[in-house]
């Protein structure tokens, strides 16, 4: 197919990808470059080459609070949005639901509404019904935001599945629970894994909610990331977001090794 | 005795009917076929039978119970289907041992052996620990039918068994099927779209055309007698030829559209008719001899045998000929009929 395409195509198609590459990786690799300065300042080029300001990160106890804030947010969202979101994928697209396309629809509303309105909203409703914002409440907010990662791509795996053997464990005697034990749930596994992925990864790094749910005691680790860019910008800022990197390439890596990111790509 | 009822059984999705009140009675042990056109409703009546769907109205009964109503776990029916519907994840072993998990009666070492026996009988046992994908179409066919037949099904049912399979393993997989039948003596119900494949292996051919049962024959009975015009035309096997029969002093004689006249030896009596004519019973001749004048069109040549496709006025007739007889394309013929070879259909002009 390529070689159909007249050499000047091929120059301009090679030269956009190129200018999508550079505006990918640029960033973070300046934020990378930046983190290894042995100045005091956030700069690029970086002044000599140093791993100090991570030293100073992984000594902070506000940056290691802030982590594990995060950490405990995104383990909880993680499970929620997997269960809820899986449940809600396999009966929009395994059962004969009234209502079909409304229910598909605001299962993945969150995906196209802007977060700033719907973390507005959260403040509010935690201020009158609840006392105010905590951990759990943001752990909420972030489990309705990543839910429909977790229902799209369950529902993506299970279009491709073979519908007939759901229909031919049922005939062979398996009831309900069986038949989610031995056929759905094993059909569904990749987009399970990728869903609980993409929920994972999105609360670890949301930074809107995050902002309106703050309190002293609820900071995460963007949040935190955040406050000091605003007050004080050292380079242990561009450290923790390498950090950060780090953790991404790795979870990813992880999954390659188990599972083969073809199959959570889909 | 009748073992499975399907009584006056319709289906409608929306504004289309896909069965209109099928009543069929099928005996034990028996090896049916549902043959038809897609979209004749068969697969559709496989599939209520199965419990996949619910029938708009009728009956059911399995050994005289009810099922209409029961869920498709509960029928203790088993169902081959077209894709194989193997789980993915199991092996061959397990997806065989898979029936007998769900109904829990024996211990998990009592079933694997259950299973890899049944696999010893379709001839996988060395295949055992093998995945679905790591077999060929046909092994997987064989690991489908094991999974069929390991639960001691009331019913087997069995769809388009052999139209996934190329023509050597399709020869293969009916021999087997028919071998499994014997030996078993499973009440068989299969869906095919090919007549070839209806013909070679049931006892009992079930045509059915636009949600209705068109013909209820043995395979030689009906291929001898389609009866019906749209029998012998999806078997492809007859020709149809419209007729007026007329009242002579020695018996009877059809005239066709054309005038040309047809002595018979026996006829249903005067007026418009539709007379069968088997493909071989048809005799090609030159033009100096006696028979029907027609004009040859076309000439297909079949290994044994040569199709000929011959123009007898407005009407084209498929004729079976040894493959020794030259006659290319434009050649004018007679066709020779014996009378005691003409049959009738048994519908209306």
């Amino acid at each position: 197919m390529v070689g159909r395409f007249p050499p000047s195509a091929l120059v301009l198609g090679g030269l956009a990808l190129a200018l999508i590459l550079v505006f990918m990786l640029l960033p973070l690799g300046v934020v990378v470059a930046a983190s290894l300065t042995a100045g005091q300042f956030l700069t690029f080029p970086p002044q000599g080459l140093s791993f100090r300001w991570y030293g100073d990160v992984l000594a902070s106890e506000a940056y290691l609070s802030s982590a594990w804030t995060s950490l405990k947010v995104a383990t909880l969202v993680t499970i929620a949005a997997t269960v809820i979101g899986t449940a809600a994928a396999i009966g929009l697209s395994r059962r004969r639901l009234p209502g079909r396309a409304l229910l598909a629809g605001v299962f993945l509303s969150p995906l196209v509404l802007p977060s700033i309105i719907f973390g507005i909203g959260l403040l509010i409703v935690f201020s009158i019904w609840g006392n105010g914002p905590s951990l759990l409440a943001l752990a909420l907010g972030h489990t309705v935001l990543t839910m429909p990662y977790v229902v799209r791509t369950v529902a993506a795996v299970l279009a491709d599945a073979d519908p007939a053997i759901e229909e031919a464990a049922r005939t062979m005697g398996a009831g309900p629970v069986d038949r989610l034990r031995f056929v759905v749930l094993p059909q569904a596994k990749g987009g399970i894994l990728a869903g609980a992925f993409f929920a994972f990864n999105v609360s670890f790094d949301e930074a809107v909610i995050a902002l309106f749910l703050r309190t002293p005691g609820v900071e995460t680790l963007p949040m935190r990331i955040y406050g000091q860019l605003e007050f004080s910008p050292t380079p242990a800022v561009a450290a923790v977001s390498t950090l950060m990197i780090l953790m991404t390439i790795l979870v990813v890596v992880a999954i390659e090794r188990s599972l083969g990111l073809r199959k959570v790509a889909t | 005795m009748t073992f499975l009822a399907i009584e006056n059984v319709g289906k409608r999705f929306g504004h289309t009917t896909a069965l209109d009140g099928v009543s069929l009675g099928i005996e034990r042990g028996s090896f049916v076929a549902l043959l038809g056109p897609s979209g004749c409703g068969k697969s559709t009546l496989l599939r209520i039978i199965a419990g996949l769907e619910t029938p708009t109205f009728g009956r059911i009964t399995v050994d005289g119970e009810d099922i209409t109503r029961l869920p498709p776990e509960r029928r203790r029916l088993a169902m081959m289907f077209q894709s194989y519907a193997l789980l993915p994840h199991m092996t061959a072993l397990e997806n065989v041992r898979f029936p007998l998990r769900m109904q829990g009666r024996e211990g998990a070492a009592e079933q694997r052996r259950r299973a890899m026996e049944t696999l010893a009988l379709v001839g996988l046992d060395h295949l055992a620990e093998r995945l679905p994908r790591e077999m060929s179409g046909g092994q997987q066919q064989r690991v489908a039918l094991a999974r069929a037949i390991i639960a001691e099904p009331r019913v087997l049912l069995l769809d388009e068994p052999l139209s996934n399979l190329d023509a050597r393993l399709r020869e293969d997989m009916q021999i087997e099927l028919q071998a499994l039948h014997r030996r078993l003596g499973l009440t068989t119900l299969f869906v095919t779209h090919d007549q070839e494949e209806a013909l070679s292996l049931a006892d009992r051919v079930v045509l059915l055309n636009q949600g209705r049962i068109d013909r209820d024959a043995t395979a030689d009975a009906l291929y001898d007698d389609p009866g019906t015009a749209f029998a012998a035309d999806f078997l492809g096997a007859a020709n149809l030829v419209p007729v007026t029969v007329e009242a002579t002093e020695d018996g009877h004689t059809a005239i066709l559209e054309d005038g040309q006249r047809l002595q018979l030896a026996s006829a249903p009596g005067p007026g418009p008719r539709q007379l069968v004519l088997r493909q071989e019973d048809i005799t090609l001749a030159d033009p100096s001899e006696p028979g029907l004048e027609a004009t040859i069109e076309a000439r297909i040549f079949l290994g044994t045998r040569v199709r000929y496709l011959v123009r007898l006025g407005d009407l084209r007739l498929r004729v079976l000929a040894p493959r020794h007889l030259q006659y290319p394309p434009g050649t004018p013929v007679r066709l020779q009929i014996d009378p005691a070879n003409c049959r009738w259909s048994r519908e209306g002009p």
